[in-house]
């Protein structure tokens, strides 16, 4: 089948235009068919293709290039290279009252936009009571759009866009600004848009909503294609990529206070054997680690071990002084804490074990360091750990 | 003629000419009046003052001839210096909305001509009731030649609209450079007063052939034809084409220099 839309090897240069000479020096080189050099590059070798009935959402963090896609993909900007092709007739909802004039009303704005989505007067009349009725803005649709509020703007946008009967449906983050039930009205229509075999293409930051209206996602990281493929694994990805975003933050607060601290982790590693990158542990095997603490007065510090899931999510915390363990001491100002956690219960994943280092007394985390590891494995089963278990226990 | 049938388009001209000239209480007014009052600014400097010859006297006086070639210049001049900027003005449909961007001069020149021309026939059935005799077959005739200046006035609005994205100046540079188009057309003065080095230069100046042709068909009924009635209609189809080309060119590029 003739896919719909097919991006190959599309990128997106903004040349730097800021002051006159730029924009000259830019404008020559466009009329001599140079290549311009100074700029910004907001979209790198992104290729996609898109069949009839599919519906892709678009995801990625702020600056990726999520949008200048959007606008390639509508033809309202072009490709500085690579070739897009797009075989259907596409509405796009694009920015917060794109093509609407505030001086005009409501009404007239309705018009132009379907003027611009080529429905022709007839089409318009016919639709004109369905529209207003979809919007449900009542008489401001006689107001200038000036003085409506963001969400009446998106109301009279979807619904023009909602009659102009699209074979191909584009949505940037705009449905956000629509009060609850519009945006359930709203979801309800693309929902039935798409179970008439229609396509949609939407940016959005909400995963709930990708997860519900998309089969397909398309991650953009620094304009560049990072995953693309099922949308449940790709959302996922991307949602692990912000847990450890966030947590790495709060590591980093809390290594800047740590290096206050006078007692220091000298070196902290799993034994046994696991790899130096990426270790990876089997499924109820052991987890043994070493870590070895600078205590430059001679006294020796308080070690604790953390167990978190890649989101930071804590698991287990054992400290030393509530074992009652003492170190090993290696020399004046080295002592060492071996630890095993055997047949490690924790389900197949990313995880981090943390080692941190303590004052004597157990009072004052001074230093922290993390190794990241993996447990392997195959396991249907939900949540962190396994917990032991019987089921239906006569006894 | 696609264009005309065209619903986007349609509606942009509707729409210039309600913002332009019917929104605004003097809008209406100002078109007729602003012509008005300057061509009896002009009627007095040059009848009173400086006593003006009229080189042919069956024009009928130095009004009729001098408002015969000011109402389609100030269709001309306004369209091009009205769309020079409007792909900057509409920016925000240009980034945001996928339509042929040309259609926003061509829209702009179309209002301005319409609302111009149709000051042009209220002020013919004017000298006519003031006993000037118009010659209406010639206004038939004359239906072409506004037809090539308009399309002489699309064509640099083409070609200036999309420059001006590129050269911001474009806006500045413009007005002046009409001005003085304005006083090397004869207009206000008819070209058989120039001397000569200068009349032939004036032989150049494709405007001049428009104002002396509408001169000839409107006041006098008269109908010579000489090279310039093709030279002129083919270097105006050229700079329609021309400038239609440029702007295809570009257009592509706007979003990123907007």
């Amino acid at each position: 089948m003739k896919p719909l839309v097919r991006l190959q090897g599309v990128s997106k240069f903004y040349p730097r235009v800021n002051r006159p000479r730029e924009r000259l020096r830019a404008f020559a080189s466009l009329m001599t068919g140079n290549e311009i050099r100074e700029g910004a590059e907001v979209l790198q070798d992104v290729s996609l293709e898109i069949t009839k009935g599919q519906s892709f959402g678009i995801i990625g963090e702020n600056g990726a290039g999520k949008s200048t896609l959007l606008k390639i993909l509508t033809g309202v900007i072009s490709p500085s290279r690579g070739t897009v092709e797009v075989n259907a007739r596409v509405a796009a909802l694009l920015e917060l009252g794109a093509g609407f004039q505030p001086e005009f009303s409501g009404i007239d704005n309705v018009k132009m936009k379907a003027a611009l989505l080529g429905m022709t007067p007839g089409e318009l009349d016919r639709n004109l009571d369905s529209i207003l009725a979809f919007a449900d803005i009542g008489d401001y649709v006689y107001e200038p759009i000036k003085h409506y509020s963001s969400g009446m703007v998106v109301r009279l946008g979807f619904a023009v866009v909602a009659a102009s009967d699209p074979e191909l449906l584009i949505t940037d983050e705009v449905l956000a600004v629509g009060d609850e039930s519009f945006q359930k009205k709203c979801i309800r229509w693309i929902e039935s848009f798409l179970e008439r075999g229609n396509t949609l293409l939407m940016v959005s930051h909400s995963m709930y909503l990708v997860q519900k209206l998309c089969r397909q996602a398309l991650w953009l990281h620094d304009g560049a294609t990072r995953e693309i493929g099922d949308v449940f694994p790709v959302t996922q990805s991307y949602l692990a990529y912000h847990e450890e975003r966030s947590a790495a933050e709060r590591r980093d607060r809390q290594s800047q206070r740590g290096e206050s601290g006078i007692y220091r982790i000298a070196d902290f590693s799993l034994s046994g054997n696991v790899a130096e990158a990426d270790p990876l542990i089997d499924f109820g095997g052991d987890l043994t680690a070493e870590l070895v603490l600078h205590s430059p007065d001679g006294m020796p510090p308080v070690g604790l071990f953390g167990i978190m899931r890649a989101d930071g999510t804590p698991v287990y915390g054992i400290a030393s002084d509530y074992d009652e363990v003492e170190p090993e001491r290696l020399d004046e100002n080295h002592y060492r804490y071996r630890i095993c956690f055997s047949q490690v219960p924790l389900l197949p994943g990313s995880y981090s074990l943390r080692g941190h280092a303590m004052d004597p007394q157990g009072l004052r985390v001074c230093d922290t360091a993390e190794i990241r590891f993996s447990i392997a494995g195959e396991s249907r089963e939900l949540g962190i750990i396994r917990l032991p278990h019987l089921w239906n226990d006569k006894s | 003629m696609k264009l005309f049938s065209n619903t986007v388009f349609r509606q942009l001209v509707l729409r210039a000419i309600r913002t332009d000239y019917l929104e605004n209480m003097t809008g209406f007014a100002w078109l007729v009046l602003q012509p008005l009052a300057l061509l009896a600014v002009y009627a007095f400097v040059f009848t009173t003052i400086f006593t003006s010859r009229v080189a042919d006297p069956e024009m009928g006086g130095f009004v009729p001839y001098l408002a015969i070639a000011f109402w389609p210049w100030t269709a001309f001049s306004e369209s091009v210096l009205r769309s020079s900027n409007c792909i900057s003005a509409n920016a925000a449909l240009i980034g945001k909305v996928s339509f042929p961007s040309e259609l926003l001069p061509l829209s702009t020149v179309t209002a301005t001509f319409l609302m111009n021309m149709a000051g042009y026939l209220a002020v013919l059935l004017v000298l006519q009731l003031t006993g000037v005799s118009i010659h209406w077959l010639g206004a038939i005739a004359a239906i072409p030649i506004l037809a090539l200046l308009y399309l002489l006035a699309c064509g640099l609005a083409l070609f200036f609209s999309a420059l001006q994205v590129f050269v911001r100046d474009v806006s500045q540079i413009l007005p002046p450079l009409m001005t003085f188009w304005f006083f090397t057309t004869p207009i206000l003065y008819s070209s058989s007063l120039v001397p000569d080095p200068f009349a032939t230069l004036l032989k150049f100046n494709p405007m001049a052939w428009y104002v002396e042709r509408l001169r000839d068909f409107l006041l006098l009924g008269k109908f010579e034809f000489s090279a310039m009635d093709v030279i002129i209609p083919t270097l105006t189809l050229l700079v329609f084409w021309g400038s239609l080309l440029f702007f295809r060119r570009f257009s592509g590029h706007f979003e990123d220099f907007l």
